[in-house]
């Protein structure tokens, strides 16, 4: 369970890590961050899309993460990432050492995904709470990103099966599991990366500033 | 090292363990998402578990927007096989020297390039652009030769393309026929596997006492004859029982030898059902011996081992027309050919015994309405021919077939040609009304014997042709590529063969008429598109269609038929004219197999079409919609197209038409 309540009897959640979860977090907060310079072909990007028992980040549960790389002009399929934390319980270490694993994967790198308050909600409470992160990386955020870039396709955040369908790609039938989600925002990615440097958004930090961009002002004006 | 620096290492490894194992269950997923699109798709839906799963381990997708550039010449030895997830990619041939139209190749969803290249790991000739945006799984050369090496589904596909693909078209076919025509062996079965393993065969020298009580005893109604060899000589049914024994007033100690019927028709082994059947229904037989390669018997194959194969018997047909004495008979047997042509189309018959089947039959059912009519007309002591034109000339027939005929004769010394031409076109008038009431609808064009025109005396025949030969006019180039594949259907066949002989002797020593009808045939091109798949608005009125006939099998037989004047094919078939023509002309056998293929195909979805499409008892056309094809046959026919595409290349380069 990754729910308040746990957290709370927890006390202070660094204290009570395992010593290797511990040594890999005093890594990864070491570790340099990539740069950000550099074009869209050098630079890794992690789609991520995750999975929870419902929308509230505050109130409901984190049930897995699925992630997946870009880079080279292409998704990497030794380069992707899939945790279930449905059918455990939360106790022990095995979750502490699950997220972790996920940091690691992650590398620090420009994270993509679909509505970042709803993704980003929950990570960041389950990094805080569990490990006592602040989870904190360089967001690209698509929903706030495609009515951008994509200005002749939709001029608002739309769901994501709307782009699905601008798209034309092919979704499949019934529910998509996480990494079918998370590979098919990969794909949307791509496209949107093409379009993004006939827009002189020829870089990562040039993204990430687009990104955000275009949320702040979707919201206020 | 300190040991808490050791124990902090050792730790570590325990979430990268755990980051390892994460990123297995994520490939896994992304390997799972790629096979739900690689089942959908041939030749991978056909390939075995373990190879499926390294293709989907190791492909990446790659994005490709519109516009941009692939691979090509110039991108150095190829490093990925890409398979088309979703968009269009466009082919093109490199360099300047080829034949611009030719060059370009449309690929979609499902296909995959650059093949040869990175099978040889070579760069590739040609240069592949993004039309649409596109989505490609990509696997690295080196796990292609991988999976070509351990998948003999994937290497058949690399190597032998279109054959691959129509194999499985077949089975899908047949798949998909399989309750309309509910039988368990198909008639490619091989022979050895149908009818009576251990015929009762006696020797020649049996007294026919002794074979009588054989047959008897064994409660058979025929009897092998085979000498010590166990090479057949001959068959004894109670027909010849009736006929050479009683009938002849045999003795009962004569030897059986005397009374059989000789010379018996055999097949080897390996010999499909199909194969029996086309025989039984070609020379009216009801048994067939099957022969291991030293032409010893090893089985007897009968009608009725056929017949449970199929529901409308082949002879029962035979039997009918044969049989019948009138037109409203022959119209039954009519009807039963139809139904028998969809059971082997069922089964997954090809289309060239198909039309060859349906031709055999057809012919049948027309000698006898053409016997029937000579009842109430005689033409004692005159040489005469029925002759059979176009598709029906060529053993090419398709369930919705007009009629085109003609008469060839003779007069005698004494008689007035056209006192007797008139007796002719009476006669002939009476067989094509009957024709047309058999479900052979007359000809618009009315190209029928009971037009004066086609009516013709053996001479009037060769003037005319030859005619056509030294003034190729556009009417004259149209007549030939008709009256040109003719064949004898009932009367004198010499007066056809004659026919034949001045024909090629007239068009072997005129280039410039073969040129005139190399230029016409190549007027039509078949309807690849260099952006779409398919031109399918060519036909003013039916948009969306593509008429098969016209931008399909229209384009081999035209060119089959100058080929085969040029290189002095005596045949009508197409598929023969270019088998043949082939051989004389040093074209390779693999490029005319191709092209045949390629033929096959396009005749086996007309005869579909016609079947599935056409309202019971109205006749179908050929027009298709390629929209509504599937996956796989789309693909096979876009390469036939390529290989109508091809031999017109060949056509133009050779006749030097621009």
């Amino acid at each position: 369970m990754l729910g308040l309540k746990k957290f709370l009897f927890r006390g202070s959640a660094q204290a009570n890590l395992p010593d290797d979860v511990r040594a890999s977090l005093d890594l990864w907060r070491a570790s340099k961050a990539p740069p950000l310079d550099d074009v869209h072909f050098h630079t890794r990007y992690v789609v991520v899309d995750i999975v929870s028992s419902g929308t509230n980040p505050e109130s409901d549960r984190l049930l897995g993460i699925a992630a997946a790389a870009v880079w080279k002009g292409a998704i990497q399929p030794d380069d992707t990432f899939y945790v279930d934390f449905s059918t455990l319980d939360g106790e022990g270490s095995t979750v502490d050492r699950e997220l972790t694993a996920f940091l690691l994967f992650a590398a620090k790198a420009p994270l993509v995904t679909y509505h970042i308050p709803y993704v980003g909600g929950f990570l960041q409470r389950a990094f805080k709470e569990r490990l006592g992160v602040d989870f904190q990386p360089q967001w690209i955020d698509l929903a706030w990103l495609l009515p951008s870039i994509f200005d002749d396709k939709g001029d608002s955040v739309m769901p994501m099966d709307h782009w699905i369908d601008v798209f034309g790609l092919d979704a499949g039938s019934g529910r998509r599991d996480a990494m079918a989600n998370t590979l098919l925002l990969a794909r949307i990615f791509q496209m949107m990366t093409v379009r993004a440097v006939s827009k002189q958004i020829d870089t990562a930090a040039h993204l990430i500033a687009e990104s955000r961009a275009s949320s702040f002002l979707r919201r206020t004006h | 090292m300190t040991t808490q620096q050791q124990a902090g290492q050792e730790k570590e490894q325990a979430v990268g363990q755990v980051e390892m194992s994460l990123r297995q269950d994520g490939r896994a997923r992304m390997a799972g998402n790629t096979q739900a699109f690689l089942r959908n798709h041939a030749p991978f839906n056909k390939m075995q578990p373990d190879a499926l799963q390294l293709f989907a381990d190791k492909a990446k997708i790659v994005f490709y927007a519109a516009g941009s550039e692939i691979v090509g010449p110039d991108s150095g030895k190829v490093r990925y096989f890409y398979l088309i997830e979703s968009g269009k990619v466009q082919a093109r041939q490199a360099g300047e020297v080829t034949v611009t139209e030719y060059s370009i190749l449309s690929l979609g969803a499902g296909e995959s390039f650059p093949i040869g290249a990175v099978t040889a790991g070579r760069p590739s000739t040609n240069l592949y652009t993004a039309v649409d945006d596109t989505f490609c799984y990509q696997l690295p050369a080196e796990d292609f030769l991988t999976l070509l090496a351990s998948s003999p589904e994937f290497n058949l596909f690399c190597t032998r393309y279109i054959a691959s693909l129509l194999d499985q078209s077949r089975c899908q076919l047949q798949l998909q026929f399989a309750q309309r025509a509910s039988e368990q062996q198909t008639l490619n079965s091989p022979l050895h596997g149908i009818g009576s393993r251990s015929p009762i065969a006696v020797s020649p020298e049996t007294p026919l006492r002794a074979a009588l009580e054989t047959m008897s005893q064994a409660g058979v109604g025929s009897l092998v004859i085979a000498g010590e060899d166990r090479k057949a000589v001959g068959v004894f049914t109670r027909t010849d029982l009736l006929d050479r024994v009683v009938l002849a007033e045999l003795p009962l100690t004569a030897p059986v030898s005397q009374a059989m019927s000789p010379h018996p028709f055999m097949l080897a082994e390996h010999a499909t059902a199909y194969d029996a059947m086309y025989a039984m229904a070609t020379h009216g037989i009801r048994h067939v011996l099957v022969t291991d390669a030293e032409g010893k018997l090893t089985g007897v194959v009968s009608e009725r081992d056929l017949f449970s194969l199929q529901r409308v018997g082949l002879r029962q047909i035979r039997q009918s027309i044969d049989g019948a004495h009138n037109v409203e008979a022959l119209q039954q047997a009519a009807a039963d050919v139809r139904q028998l042509s969809f059971n082997m189309l069922a089964q997954g018959v090809g289309a060239e015994q198909l039309t060859q089947f349906i031709s055999a039959l057809n012919d049948a059912l027309t000698r006898r309405v053409i016997q029937l009519n000579l009842e109430k007309h005689h033409f004692d002591g005159i040489e005469w021919a029925w002759l059979a034109f176009g598709s029906e000339g060529r053993d090419e027939q398709t369930f919705s077939t007009d009629q085109d005929n003609g008469i060839v004769f003779v007069p005698p010394e004494d008689a007035t040609v056209d006192a007797l031409r008139a007796r002719f076109l009476a006669y002939a008038l009476a067989v094509n009304k009957d024709l047309d009431r058999c479900g052979f609808p007359l000809c618009k064009g009315n190209i029928m014997a009971s037009n004066p025109q086609w009516c013709l005396t053996l001479d009037e025949w060769k003037d005319q042709f030859a005619t056509w030969i030294r003034t190729p006019q556009p009417d004259a180039l149209l007549n030939a590529t008709i009256f040109f594949d003719f064949r004898a259907l009932y009367g004198k066949a010499d007066l056809a063969d004659a026919m034949r002989r001045h024909l090629l002797s007239l068009t072997a020593s005129s280039p410039m008429f073969l040129r005139a009808m190399a230029k016409n045939a190549l007027d039509v091109e078949p309807p690849l598109g260099k952006i779409r798949d398919f031109l399918t608005d060519l036909e003013p009125g039916q948009p969306g269609k593509i008429d098969l006939k016209k931008y399909g099998s229209r384009i081999f037989v035209d060119v089959a038929r100058i080929y085969a004047m040029a290189s002095g094919v005596h045949n009508t078939n197409s598929i023969q004219r270019l088998r043949l023509a082939a051989q004389r002309l040093s074209i390779r056998s693999d490029e005319i197999d191709a092209v045949l293929e390629g033929l096959n195909f396009i005749q086996l979805l007309r005869l579909q079409h016609q079947y599935l499409e056409g309202e019971p008892g109205t006749q179908g056309d050929n027009l298709i919609d390629p929209d509504t094809l599937n996956e796989l046959d789309r693909r096979i026919l876009k390469e036939s197209f390529r290989q109508a595409r091809k031999i017109q290349t060949r056509l133009k380069l050779d006749y030097q038409v621009q």
